[in-house]
């Protein structure tokens, strides 16, 4: 074997393993933002495999949707669930497989933190300080006996809690995913062809989009303009009175002024660093989860990066 | 072994970049405002540190940032031969590739897991879902002039006219919509002071290092595109091409930065309404224009 080949073998290798890693890791992960990073990894890897297919430009499309896609989908997840950083479950009782992929989380916050501050932090979307009122569920109850498990039990709580082990789902996976890879491996014979890729396929990818499948093109274009319309349309007002309220509380220059008192402050009066170095972080923060009209809870920070969009 | 050697030149063409940038871009900032990714460096005592970072993503963060700026720039050309590798697809590649400094800022900001870094992780994101789509217009006039995706082929097609002259309102979108991928003023709202500098105020020191090389070699790769895009790339009189590369990208940070650091600041939620109300439109206009010069046979032939 030349070095080319040994090196295209490595490549597919690094490649294949990063694809299915990184599946096996989105389902398996305890943390939300890791199990997208996971799909995204596992999605940069079959990019990588169109790569090595000498398909580039198909390679390069994949990763450019889904590293944009998936940074703007982990978000609304962020947004809308409980725990995104998992560290409410890594108390949880873990098989070996979801041990693994979530090594290194950040560790649930009770040692040496007050509870006001856990409460901040739930605040900023951070992945700490949630509360554990949520966590009797009686999860524990589906797994009897799976094996591999073992009661942990955390300073007097139960923490017993497990992810439920679906027997019947995880055979029918099983025996689809062997007969796909069975329908791969049986199959007669694998055609081949002598064809060369050609570096011209930007331009022939383009030219067969504007000519033989004009239509299914630019119709997909409209609808998504038709669903861009949508969303609009369907969007909730924001929380804030005004855009001067909204961007009192989430600007990057100004440590937001009280807005009760009249003087909505603008985004555009410059600000001396020295007078912005003055406000400590914490009291800069305090001010602002006291600030705004209606939103108080810990969701509300979350809620006003999403009311952006809103307005 | 020459796969060795470019790999190295690359190396040595980042950090050279990413140093001249660093001294150079403070020079035309404004003192009035905020400076973004370039804020001064030296002893800080940050509010909160990373104390309880997430051990993977954290650090995973700037080294994803590092690689992302260190593949776009190996599409750069210098010189019609002194270009690391001329893909045939060199443009897309570069937009493609310096998404990874996104995705750098999100794990890092995300793993350091204090409240302001988390911020940087929406910022930066929200910031990405203004730029995208305004950037691709931005590069689409020269393409369609060049009739290629590769930037040797870019360079070689402004022999005649550089693309600046005939497409005047395609470079004015790319100025803007490169200080918004760059992070630079008026579009700080990562790298705020408000939320400690960003992914800066949360990253050890190594960390914040990897963070300025890649973020200084960003501002340069932004700029040097814009030079292949709109001025001709590294064509001139007299002087050899590398010089005239350099010139014409220093020449147009210093325009983007200095401009830039003079604009008022934006928030996301302005910087979404700037991109979808006005710059998207733009560009679609500037699409349509140029469309109608290459009709009239204005252009490269």
């Amino acid at each position: 074997m030349s070095f080319a080949e040994v090196a295209e073998w490595f490549a597919f290798a690094i490649l294949a393993v990063i694809s299915v890693a990184g599946a096996l890791g989105m389902a398996t992960t305890m943390s939300m933002f890791r199990s997208g990073i996971f799909l995204m990894a596992s999605f940069i890897g079959v990019a990588g495999l169109f790569v090595l297919l000498s398909a580039d430009l198909l390679g390069l499309l994949q990763v450019m949707m889904y590293i944009g896609g998936m940074l703007v989908m982990i978000l609304f997840m962020v947004l809308f669930s409980h725990d995104p950083g998992g560290s409410m479950m890594a108390e949880m009782d873990m098989s070996l497989i979801e041990r693994f992929f979530s090594l290194g989380l950040s560790s649930p916050p009770d040692e040496g933190m007050e509870h006001g501050d856990g409460m901040d932090m739930g605040g900023s979307g951070g992945h700490e300080g949630m509360e554990h009122e949520g966590m009797e569920h009686g999860d524990g109850m589906d797994m009897g006996g799976s094996g591999g498990h073992e009661g942990m039990d955390m300073g007097g709580m139960d923490m017993s809690m497990t992810t439920p082990v679906k027997r019947w789902a995880a055979a029918l996976s099983l025996v689809l995913g062997g007969g796909l890879v069975a329908l791969l491996l049986l199959r007669p014979a694998w055609p081949t062809t002598d064809a060369t890729p050609s570096p011209e396929s930007a331009r022939m990818i383009g030219e067969l989009l504007m000519s033989k499948y004009m239509m299914a093109f630019e119709s997909a274009g409209l609808l998504i303009l038709i669903g861009i319309f949508g969303a609009v349309l369907v969007a909730r007002p924001g929380a804030y009175p005004d855009r001067d309220a909204r961007d009192a509380y989430v600007t990057a220059d100004l440590p937001p002024a009280p807005i009760e008192e009249g003087r909505p402050p603008s985004a555009d009066a410059p600000v001396p660093p020295e007078a912005l170095e003055e406000v400590t972080v914490n009291e800069a923060h305090r001010d602002k989860a006291g600030g705004p009209p209606s939103l108080n809870g810990p969701a509300g920070h979350a809620a006003s990066q999403s009311a952006e969009g809103d307005n | 072994m020459e796969l060795t050697l470019r790999a190295l030149g690359v190396l040595a063409a980042l950090g050279l970049a990413a140093l001249l940038t660093h001294f150079f871009e403070p020079a035309a900032l404004s003192d009035a405002q905020e400076r973004g990714p370039a804020a001064p460096a030296g002893p800080r005592a940050p509010a909160e540190l990373a104390s309880n970072p997430d051990r993977w993503m954290h650090p995973a963060g700037p080294v994803m940032a590092l690689l992302g700026v260190l593949f776009a720039l190996v599409v750069i050309p210098f010189g019609p031969d002194l270009v690391p590798s001329d893909l045939g697809i060199g443009v897309f590649y570069f937009i493609v590739v310096v998404d990874f400094v996104v995705l750098g800022l999100s794990l890092g900001g995300w793993g350091a897991n204090t409240r302001n870094s988390v911020d940087v992780y929406y910022r930066a994101t929200a910031q990405l879902v203004a730029y995208v789509v305004p950037l691709g217009l931005a590069y689409i006039g020269a393409i369609m002039m060049a009739r290629s995706l590769s930037t040797v082929s870019i360079v070689e097609a402004q022999a005649g006219m550089w693309f600046i002259v005939l497409q005047p309102v395609g470079f004015a979108l790319y100025l803007v919509t490169g200080l918004m991928q760059a992070y630079r003023p008026p579009f700080v709202e990562p790298f705020a002071a408000f939320i400690d500098h960003g992914v800066y105020g949360a990253s050890f020191p190594w960390q914040a290092l990897l963070w300025r090389l890649a973020l200084s070699s960003l501002m340069f790769l932004i700029a040097a595109m814009g030079a292949v895009l709109y001025l001709g790339g590294w064509r001139g009189p007299l002087l050899p091409g590398p010089v005239w590369m350099l010139l014409k990208t220093f020449a147009l940070m210093a325009v983007m930065v200095w401009g830039g650091s003079r604009a008022p600041l934006l928030t996301t939620g302005r910087m979404l309404e700037l991109s979808w109300k006005v710059l998207t439109p733009v560009g679609l206009v500037n699409v349509l224009l140029v469309g109608a010069l290459i009709l009239l046979g204005v252009g490269p032939s």
